[in-house]
């Protein structure tokens, strides 16, 4: 109990309970229903990914503003390379293009010693712009075979019983989870956030360290993004705008801090539930959609305030 | 010990920040087994020295000699490697993660499922807490507690008692008595006498002269960038060798006592 306690999702968690009591208690034939708990898991497993990427970017101190263009160029790619290479010929290449773009701006940022919120600033207008060229505003199709090929249907469809997007989330989340807290990779990647110099003296890397996470939150937003179109096969030049700024605040809702170091997977999975959750019942509840964001800004405020009196309680330095 | 090799060796370093000459011309060299006290005003270039012993820093020219061999490449890295370990106030130590953790930070031990190493808990746990009894943390202070609950002795305990796990050859101690309380300071220093009795070397670098007078077989002090002094510290007493730091690194004579 100690160990949830301390660990960094807690106040995610207690945010999930007081989501959910609180929409049961004024909505509970509306939000208790399977449409609705499938669009919000639907939808929370796809901002997760994204998510996720941020929070490990975040842990080391760093952010990534660019993840919703790379998640709107990875699902273009997939969608429009198809006729030419296939579903799996043009998922691998969506994916080599969201990892390369992170590659970049990751280089960019370690070795031109630039800030990271400038370089994923500029990630997100340069990869945006080559989504409007490159689509030309038109909106693009799979074609029938596509949509129930064997690849699209693993990604897109429903596995073993459940959403592939939730199936795929808990395989991922797992991998990660572990990866963070119990490899060497993971240890070095929160001793990085937590403190760069101290990790350099005892000779870890923090500069490849650093270059994997951007790589990684690039590959996790495109994989968001190939999840979503193999759902619905369907892109638009929009797709993914705002994106970054509910996985950010998925993140920070979820207890990643932004001075690094601290932070947890499960955490923004949670945070993204909630951000999503929101998205879903203010809508239901017939509140113009514009409103939403505004809720959002209010949930993050409210959620950084708790999280850190949370980690100030519990003895943390933040 | 002047007869045998020198583990490191330093042959005319020079180094430059841009127009800003750090280091001129320094030669200097250290035995196992031995304490150096090394000393010098702010901005004299001890720590820019310690820097490029461990791997921070690339000189701009000149040649350092590790047990023989001429050191071609300069990272924390590889200098860690050979086992030069640096302990330094502010930093060594991630307050975000437990002791366990910080303690095989960089060299974690791994066990293999499968091929993927996972983080072998258990040993960096066992170890790590005999390490911190060894040298005397709190009873109630547990591998598993973040830095962040250390005190400034504490954590340079862990930091010296970590050096000494891994059988380092070089422990470089930037400043380690500063902020702390005389008790602390004490036990600091007493673990260093032991690293050094264990036959490492030992680089205690302080403003305090007098401090590390007690401790040292021999005093450098540095001025400006350059080593103004080389001395066995029972050549030349706390007071003298006050006298040429206070001086700017101008040996004065000794004015015969009335």
């Amino acid at each position: 109990m100690k160990q949830i306690v301390r660990s960094q999702g807690f106040g995610a968690i207690i945010g999930v309970v007081v989501v959910l009591v609180v929409f049961s208690l004024i909505d509970f034939s509306g939000w208790w229903t399977a449409q609705t708990i499938t669009n919000v898991t639907q939808f929370t497993a796809i901002l997760s990914f994204v998510a996720m990427g941020q929070a490990l970017v975040i842990m080391t101190k760093e952010i990534d503003l660019s993840v919703g263009s790379v998640y709107g160029l990875a699902g273009v790619a997939f969608i429009t390379l198809e006729p030419s290479f296939g579903v799996p010929g043009s998922l691998v290449i969506a994916l080599v293009m969201a990892a390369f773009v992170g590659l970049l701006q990751a280089l960019t940022v370690v070795k031109g010693h630039l800030p990271s919120m400038i370089v994923t600033l500029g990630g997100l207008f340069a990869v945006r712009g080559i989504i409007y060229v490159w689509t030309g505003g038109s909106v693009h199709n799979f074609s029938a075979d596509a949509r129930i090929h064997p690849v699209t249907r693993l990604f897109g469809g429903e596995l073993f019983g459940v959403e592939a997007a939730i199936f795929w989330l808990v395989v991922v989340a797992a991998v990660l989870g572990i990866v963070l807290r119990a490899t060497p990779f993971g240890n070095r990647l929160l001793a990085t956030g937590g403190n760069r110099e101290s990790a350099e003296s005892r000779g870890v890397r923090t500069d490849r360290v650093k270059i994997w996470a951007f790589v990684l939150c690039s590959l996790l937003a495109g994989f968001a993004g190939i999840l979503t179109l193999c759902n619905q096969p369907q892109t638009h030049v929009t797709l993914g705008e705002n994106m970054e700024l509910e996985a950010i605040s998925a993140a920070v809702i979820g207890g990643c801090l932004l001075t690094g170091g601290r932070g947890s997977i499960i955490g923004a999975v949670l945070g993204a539930l909630i951000v999503v959750s929101f998205r879903y019942e203010l809508i239901a509840l017939g509140a113009p959609s514009s409103w939403y964001i505004t809720f959002v800004g209010v949930v993050l405020i409210v959620a950084v305030i708790f999280n850190q009196k949370l980690a100030r309680f519990l003895g943390h330095s933040v | 010990m002047e007869n045998s090799n020198p583990l490191i060796q330093v042959k005319n370093l020079d180094l430059h920040f841009g127009a800003f000459h750090a280091l001129k011309n320094v030669s200097v060299d250290f035995h196992a087994g031995e304490m150096i006290g090394l000393v010098g005003d702010n901005g004299a270039g001890k720590t820019t020295l310690i820097r490029v012993l461990c791997g921070i820093y690339a000189p701009t020219s000149g040649e350092v000699f590790f047990d023989g061999n001429k050191v071609q490449k300069f990272h924390p890295k590889l200098a860690i490697d050979q086992g030069i370990e640096t302990i330094q106030q502010s930093v060594g130590l991630c307050d975000n993660l437990s002791i366990a953790r910080n303690f095989y930070l960089g060299r974690e031990p791994v066990k293999r499922v499968l091929g993927i190493p996972f983080l072998d808990m258990g040993k960096m746990r066992e170890k790590s807490t005999r390490v911190i009894r060894q040298f005397g943390l709190r009873a109630n202070v547990s591998a598993d507690d973040e830095v962040e609950r250390l005190s400034g002795g504490e954590r340079q305990s862990v930091k010296i008692g970590r050096a000494v796990e891994f059988k380092n050859r070089v422990v470089i101690m930037d400043e380690p008595t500063n902020h702390l309380s005389v008790r602390e300071r004490e036990h600091v220093n007493e673990l260093a006498v032991q690293l050094k009795e264990q036959g490492l070397l030992v680089i205690y670098i302080t403003h305090d002269i007098f401090q590390v007078h007690k401790l040292a077989d021999r005093i450098v002090i540095m001025e400006n960038g350059e080593k103004v002094a080389d001395a066995t510290t029972d050549s030349m007493t706390a007071e003298e060798l006050e006298e040429v730091i206070r001086q700017g690194g101008r040996v004065v004579e000794k004015r015969e006592a009335v």
